[in-house]
């Protein structure tokens, strides 16, 4: 019999995330070198070509106002994919859930470790390029230092509202749905392209709903050095969002993991 | 004797109008192995998920559930983690090697490093995996995976193992190789939990069976004591449908029961010599006479064969 005892909440979830960094670093240079090669090619079509059209925008050059945008967007893409198609492969193909399912482990740890991990690979993606970006000089170094905590929140938003979606979805072909009609539409009209103040009056609140605004603002702030107690509101919308989603998200999903 | 490791009393559960299970209870003392034997679908691995918490049951007053006095309803970690738990399917964790599967699931049980190590080294040599510790999954045989979902749930040393269809769709060397590690596991202390539709896998392994149909409980006892007081000893099969007919005209003798609504004709007795004489004309071959097993208790029972669809 062996001697432990029964792992502690923190234990479980840090026991998911686990198995999760051991998967992705398992092939450490087919999942570690692109989120370097993105920045480098976005780097070199705005350097060469876009950047020579568009010199400023919004009081700043333009390569520097779509890099700070282009911060969180990476750590969005990562983690919307990770918790679409790659829970729902472990859900639905690999059954990887229902194996943890029969360690000492419930469905929230699950859940919330899923999350945890997608908050992590945000993280990871945001510091990619802010280590690109700070060695061309296109950001500040001081706001390098701060800008992969706003892709951990980026990464954990949309973890969770992902999972949300996941937990409704039959057929992994229905993610296209999500990718194309949320998140690309959110890319082009959360100020990331260009300032949300560009926008027709209307459209502003509307814009200011869309969550990928709110860590593009912080970024942005960051990277200008211009802080604000404003971006509190953004904060504030981040974790509520979170929060919300990932409760409904460990509902739902319990839902079909539990008979 | 000591309390039972596992009690189920009453026990309930739908799937919308379909009823998987129906007020079943049994117990099961320590260091024994006991079994679940039916047809696919008669509600055995509902009821093995409902133990360790991964299906819920119907909640009734009269219905009690208790895995070491714990209430899966309530402490399902706490059953989870003196349990050891081999899902019918296999999922293995296709992305990490055999080695790095078990090491997630040390981690799962807050195993520490050093120990955890030890164990794996010792799960994979008794389930002779050593050479593939570095293999991926898919490199795996159906046996070798089967095998190593097995030492997963051995991982922490629990004191039950719960196994849904331990050996379905595995070659008769491989069923017989876990087989024999099951029997050694319960000798060391181990209470085992089992479902399966081999009538000899429950006969071999098993010290205790129920039998189970459409949800309900048709029987429960030691193998052997069920076929000495439910079935005749011997059975004599007439293979061949032309010398069948024959002996299908003539009267039926004394202390002899056939069964017509199998799809050859089956003559059950106690008394060998009764049935060699019916069948004293048929050639080598035309007919097999032997001793009766659970599956023609089964057959009795129910009127139907254990590998059948329900």
């Amino acid at each position: 019999m062996s001697s432990n005892r029964l792992p502690s909440p923190c234990h479980r979830l840090y026991s998911v995330w686990f198995r999760h960094v051991l998967v992705y670093t398992r092939n450490l240079v087919s999942n570690g070198l692109p989120p370097f090669m993105d920045p480098l090619i976005f780097l070199a079509g705005v350097g060469l070509g876009l950047g020579r059209y568009i010199v400023s925008m919004d009081n700043l050059p333009y390569i520097q106002f779509l890099g700070s945008g282009l911060l969180v967007t990476s750590s969005m893409y990562t983690s919307a994919f990770e918790c679409t198609y790659g829970t729902f492969i472990r859900l639905e193909f690999d059954k990887v859930y229902e194996g943890m399912l029969s360690a000492p482990i419930t469905t929230s740890d699950l859940i919330v470790g899923e999350i945890l991990w997608a908050g992590t690979k945000g993280l990871f993606f945001s510091f990619a390029v802010c280590v690109v970006f700070a060695v061309f000089g296109v950001i500040p170094l001081s706001a390098s230092v701060l800008a992969p905590f706003v892709g951990f929140l980026t990464g954990l938003m949309f973890g969770a509202l992902s999972l949300l979606i996941t937990s409704f979805v039959n057929t992994i072909n229905h993610f296209s749905f999500y990718f194309t009609g949320v998140l690309s539409p959110m890319f082009f009209f959360s100020g990331v392209i260009f300032p949300v103040s560009n926008l027709p009056k209307l459209l502003q609140p509307v814009a200011w709903i869309l969550p990928l605004s709110h860590p593009v603002a912080i970024a942005r702030a960051l990277t200008v050095g211009h802080l604000s107690p404003l971006l509190l509101l953004n904060l504030l919308y981040i974790i509520s969002l979170t929060v919300i989603t990932g409760y409904f998200a460990v509902r739902r999903l319990r839902k079909r993991l539990v008979q | 004797m000591a309390d039972p490791v596992l009690i189920v009393e009453n026990l309930h559960k739908s799937y919308g109008p379909i009823k998987a299970v129906d007020n079943v209870s049994f117990s099961v003392p320590q260091a024994s192995c006991f079994g679940f034997l039916g047809p696919n679908g008669a509600g055995k691995s509902t009821l093995m998920r409902i133990l360790y918490g991964t299906a819920e049951r119907e909640r009734r007053p009269e219905t009690a559930v208790r895995v070491f006095g714990f209430d899966p309803a309530q402490n399902e970690l706490d059953i989870k983690f003196l349990s050891g738990v081999v899902p019918q399917d296999n999922n293995l964790d296709e992305e990490l090697n055999v080695e790095r599967n078990l090491l997630v699931y040390s981690k799962f049980y807050g195993m520490k490093r050093r120990e955890a190590d030890g164990r794996i080294d010792e799960l994979l040599s008794f389930f002779e995996l050593s050479e593939k510790r570095k293999a991926r999954i898919r490199e795996l045989s159906g046996g070798m995976k089967r095998r190593l979902t097995i030492a997963r749930a051995l991982l922490h040393a629990p004191r039950l193992l719960i196994l849904d269809e331990p050996t379905t769709g595995l070659d008769p060397q491989v069923r017989h190789l876990i087989w024999d590690k099951l029997r050694q596991l319960k000798k060391d202390g181990m209470t085992i939990l089992l479902t399966t539709h081999y009538m000899d896998e429950a006969y071999q392994i098993c010290d205790t069976i129920l039998i189970m149909d459409k949800g309900r409980k048709a029987m429960e006892g030691p193998p052997q004591d069920l076929l000495d007081s439910h079935i005749e000893r011997y059975v004599l099969e007439i293979v061949k449908p032309d010398a069948g007919r024959e002996i299908a005209s003539m009267p039926v003798p004394e202390g002899v029961r056939s069964d017509p609504s199998r799809d050859r004709l089956v003559f059950y007795s106690n008394e060998a010599h009764v049935l060699r004489r019916i069948a004293k004309n048929l050639g080598h071959g035309e007919y097999h006479l032997r001793e009766s097993n659970l599956e023609d208790l089964f057959l009795k029972l129910t009127g139907r064969a254990l590998n059948e669809l329900q």
